[in-house]
């Protein structure tokens, strides 16, 4: 029996999976395992060992470990302070992955590499030795090509190779040992030998594929023939868009070559692609405009500046340092530039200026408020998600009501703490939002009103005195009424759920309703994240400001991703660039 | 490919003094040399002495075989393909990619260089770029397989031949030699049995506008595969194909699939709608996301199967469809049977035929699951054990109604 170790990764399911299961005997492990050993693959030089018990040792370590941090989870009461990262904050979720332990640990295959790479050129002798020894299913030549690209062996080695290739087939190396070679020479930056071996491929092919076209690309920009980068570029363009490295890498070598204007150009056809650029291109114009007084070129950044902002992106660590060093080179213009946080209220800690507000505009608002009702609730077919007569239900309920403040999701928030019964928390949530005078809406499903152990009818009762509700089918989705009755209710109205919401944002027909949504969301989702005995709430705290880059004309606030954190796509940056002119 | 060889080696021995067609030749000398590990001739090579001083020189010595045999060919270069039409440049990338090993076809037709051409993204180009190729091993493989049996064939032909001559007396036999068209006969008149009695099962054709045509495709193949499994059944359903289109995808498809048994077919093919044919209170309509789960197989209910492949995850469109007619809907107890692993409930229309019929004529849950593919689950749960997790699962409830203060993602946990 041989046992493949990858599937120690199918491991944290373990963890997750069932909570009724506990963790019980050790066999229940090795079951698991066992099934995942029928995806035994024969990996080229992979040696497939049996199990040793060495490992299965490490295996109970493994198991016994999980084990142990479990316990001490269970053990220590996590105190969320109160001045914790917001919902959307980046590196929130990867916070709250953490609190849930897994293992990290992954057992690496003994890889048995048959053979050790040549540190220098060999002979042909040689070369025919290494392949007699050589046991792979692939051809030799390629694979030891291969595995030089791998680690990144000096070109000498590889010429040998090739020699040793064209020795043996008569002077003919194929494509794909050129592509190769040509990886190895970009790689080292050996200018020299990429122009050899273009001319090479311009002489024995008609047209390359794109993967040769983007080496020789990235090759030719650094040398004085850069302008033929340009012309492999237009071959490419016959047949596929290129990529946005290919973009990125001309536009270098055009800023390289101090030529801006065929910079400017590229620049223009990549968005005319809708292709989003790379990080470094931007940079690279960035970097290019130090110093240089040039208002249609300072104008023409603006505008990156601005496309930043429209398409909520937001530059890296490096790319700020390259903005904040632009601003402040500019001559005659004061720019002064720091990197810095907001402040709760929305103040810029550094220059104490107000960013914009979260807050949607009237119009963005109805517009948004439109097209959760067209594309979530009813998506082309009204019974997908609810029934017509229940939406005209809906519908009449939110014009005849007053506005709310609060609008709960009741299934969410009532299986927020699995210990406890799911109505009493509910009600606690409730009754401690009502004590405030705040109009509170709790949506649900019909199941919650039949009495059973989990949901009490007393305590269902109570909620329905202190509040508004609205129940839907137990087979109609709840979440889209949630979004539709806080939006009806006005800018004031927020939300309670844990919810990300990411599969109702999905339902958005493109990126600008979604990024719309995403900042309304931002500014009106409440999440609980501790209830203490005595039923007392804390909910997370709702951003104030729409994190994105914007300018009150003498002034630039920034967002940006820092390096070592890691920011999910449903999160945005907590750290800022502001830069402002004197005056 | 393995298959094939293994059903080779035995052969090997006999075949190799056989003389064959040259191309044949060739294949089979390399396939016999990959898997009879005999070992490959060591190439002959002019062995340079090379000295420390001369290396660089015979490093660089392949650039100039490189460039000088070209020149000598006269290929065009780069600079004059400017007026190229984009068919023929596509070509010659896909040429190139080949070359470089990705996995894309050795021939491409004009019909599907221009699919290609119409593929919105690059990702949809390499996509089908890959089906052609794997379709293109395929055939291959197929087409090799052929000829070893050809092959086998007239060996095993020749070795009797000296035999058959002699026997030339004759034989007693009850029965001539025809026996599937017996069987074909035999089906036939069980399938006219359940047009008159049996009970109906109705697939419910209306997805076509929910499918790619590949979808439309895999479907139609279940569609075809799941009339077979009806056909040879002890006790048939009476098939019925609602909201079949005539002038749509699927209808189109299904003529051409079944040819000209199309119109010999036992079975009811309508464009009304189920709630048309049958009455609403004796319908159940099958779907994964049904949240009343089937408990028997009820021989007085007519039970629809929505026709429906769904790879770009549509979830909830049966669903939607059942309630918008109002009918009552099940799904298979696969939990509770089952211990599910991976992969989606939503079971292939021959799986859900053979489950049903199954239970049709056994009613035992075990066996009718049987059907469902064994990587999808790890095995029958014991329903004793189950019925014993769900009153934990009580217990476990009712104890804990006070609790620690924890974080936002506290699961409850007892080791």
């Amino acid at each position: 029996m041989t046992f493949y170790f990858t599937g120690i990764r199918s491991f944290p399911k373990l963890w997750k999976s069932n909570p009724y299961l506990g963790l019980g005997p050790g066999h229940a492990y090795l079951s698991l395992l066992l099934k995942d050993c029928y995806g035994i693959r024969n990996y080229k030089w992979f040696s497939l060992k049996p199990m040793s018990p060495q490992n299965t040792k490490a295996m109970n370590l493994l198991i016994a470990k999980a084990r142990y941090v479990r316990k001490r989870d269970e053990g220590s009461n996590k105190q969320v302070s109160a001045d914790s990262p917001h919902l959307f904050a980046a590196g929130a979720a990867k916070k709250r992955s953490e609190m849930n332990p897994q293992s990290k640990d992954h057992f690496r295959l003994p890889v048995r590499n048959i053979i050790q790479l040549p540190t220098k050129p060999l002979n042909s002798e040689e070369w025919n030795k290494l392949k007699e020894d050589f046991k792979g299913k692939t051809n030799f030549e390629n694979w030891i090509l291969s595995q030089m690209v791998k680690y990144h062996s000096s070109i000498d080695v590889a010429k040998s190779v090739l020699a040793w290739v064209a020795a043996n087939n008569n002077g003919v190396i194929g494509y794909d040992l050129l592509v190769k070679y040509l990886y190895l020479c970009v790689f080292h930056k050996e200018t020299a030998e990429i122009i050899d071996v273009y001319e090479i491929m311009k002489a024995r092919y008609k047209r390359l594929e794109s993967g040769g076209y983007t080496l020789l690309i990235r090759g030719l920009i650094h040398t004085d023939r850069w302008r033929e980068a340009l012309l492999l570029l237009e071959d490419l363009k016959k047949v596929i868009i290129p990529s946005k490295m290919n973009y990125n890498d001309c536009i270098q070598g055009a800023l390289l070559h101090q030529d801006v204007n065929v910079a400017w150009k590229l620049h223009q056809e990549l968005l005319g692609h809708d292709i989003v650029p790379m990080m470094e291109t931007l940079k690279a114009f960035f970097d290019f405009g130090k110093g240089v007084k040039d208002d249609e070129y300072s104008n023409k950044l603006q505008d990156i500046l601005l496309y930043l902002r429209n398409n909520q992106l937001y530059p890296g660590e490096s790319f700020a340092h390259s903005i904040k060093t632009w601003f402040e080179s500019i001559p005659g213009e004061q720019w002064k530039g720091q990197f810095t946080t907001i402040q709760q209220s929305g103040q810029c800690l550094g220059c104490g200026k107000t960013v914009e507000s979260i807050h949607l505009s009237s119009e963005e608002y109805e517009f948004l408020k439109e097209r959760i009702m067209r594309d979530v609730i009813d998506g082309g077919d009204q019974y997908r998600k609810t029934t017509p007569q229940e939406l005209k239900r809906f519908q009449n309920f939110v014009k005849y009501c007053p506005p709310f403040d609060i609008v709960i999701d009741g299934l969410n928030v009532a299986k927020m703490f699995p210990k406890a019964r799911e109505s009493q928390v509910l009600l606690d949530v409730v009754s401690q939002l009502a004590k405030q005078n705040l109009k509170v809406l709790v949506l649900g499903r019909k199941h919650m009103l039949m009495q059973n152990s989990r949901w009490r009818k007393d305590d269902m009762e109570k909620v329905q005195k202190q509040a508004s509700y609205f129940f839907a089918d137990n087979i109609s989705e709840d979440d889209p009424f949630l979004l539709y009755a806080t939006l009806h209710s006005g800018n004031h109205c927020k939300f309670i759920t844990k919810d990300l919401m990411r599969d109702h944002k999905a339902c958005l027909p493109d990126a600008k309703t979604q990024r719309l949504f995403f900042k309304w969301q931002q500014g009106h989702q409440l999440a609980i994240i501790s209830r203490h005995p005595g039923s007392r709430i804390t909910f997370q705290h709702i951003l104030s400001y729409d994190t994105v880059v914007q300018t009150t004309g003498d002034s630039w606030h920034i967002p940006y991703d820092e390096d070592l954190v890691e920011r999910y796509s449903y999160e945005v940056p907590t750290k800022w660039l502001c830069l402002h002119r004197k005056t | 490919m393995s298959v094939s060889i293994t059903f080779l080696r035995p052969v090997t021995r006999v075949l190799v003094p056989f003389t064959l067609p040259r191309k044949r030749r060739v294949l089979y000398t390399t396939i016999l040399q990959r898997y009879m590990s005999s070992k490959i001739p060591a190439v002959s090579n002019p062995s340079k002495e090379s000295t420390s001083s001369s290396e660089q020189l015979e490093l660089d010595g392949w650039k100039i075989t490189m460039k000088s045999s070209v020149q000598e060919e006269g290929v065009s270069t780069f600079s004059s393909n400017k007026d190229e039409d984009p068919l023929a440049a596509t070509r010659e990338l896909i040429e190139m990619w080949r070359l470089l090993g990705k996995e894309v076809p050795e021939h491409i037709s004009e019909e599907e260089l221009k699919t290609i051409m119409e593929c919105v993204s690059k990702s949809s180009k390499k996509k089908y770029l890959k089906y052609l190729y794997i379709r293109e091993k395929m055939k291959k493989a197929k087409q090799i397989k052929k000829e070893m049996k050809v092959a086998a064939k007239e060996q095993v032909n020749k070795d009797q031949l000296p035999e058959t001559t002699k026997e030339n007396k004759q034989q007693n036999f009850l029965f001539l030699r025809l026996w599937d068209r017996n069987m074909d006969i035999a089906m036939g008149w069980k399938g006219a049995q359940a047009m008159q009695f049996g009970q109906p099962l109705v697939f419910d054709m209306a997805y076509d506008d929910c499918m790619k045509p590949k979808e439309l495709q895999n479907a139609v193949s279940q569609l075809l595969e799941s009339e077979g499994w009806n056909r040879r059944d002890v006790d048939p359903f009476h098939i019925y194909f609602c909201n079949l289109k005539t002038d749509g995808a699927y209808y189109r498809e299904l003529v051409k699939r079944y040819g000209e048994k199309w119109n010999k077919l036992l079975l009811t093919a309508t464009e009304k709608s189920h709630v048309d044919l049958f009455p609403k209170d004796s319908i159940i309509y099958l779907t994964a996301d049904s949240p009343n789960v089937m408990t028997t197989f009820k021989h007085d209910k007519i039970y629809i199967v929505g026709s429906f492949v769904d790879k770009n995850m549509q979830p909830g469109a049966s669903l939607a469809k059942a309630k918008r007619l109002k009918l009552a809907t099940e799904c298979l107890p696969l939990d509770k049977y089952l211990q599910w692993d991976t992969g989606t409930k939503n079971l292939t229309l021959d799986q859900m035929i053979r489950i049903l019929l199954c239970l049709k004529n056994t009613g035992s849950w075990e066996e009718a699951l049987k059907f469902v593919p064994r990587r999808k689950h790890t095995g029958y749960l014991e329903i004793s054990q189950h019925s014993q997790e769900f009153v934990n699962r009580l217990k476990k409830s009712k104890t804990f109604t006070s609790f620690p203060r924890g974080s936002v993602n506290r699961r409850s946990q007892k080791s």
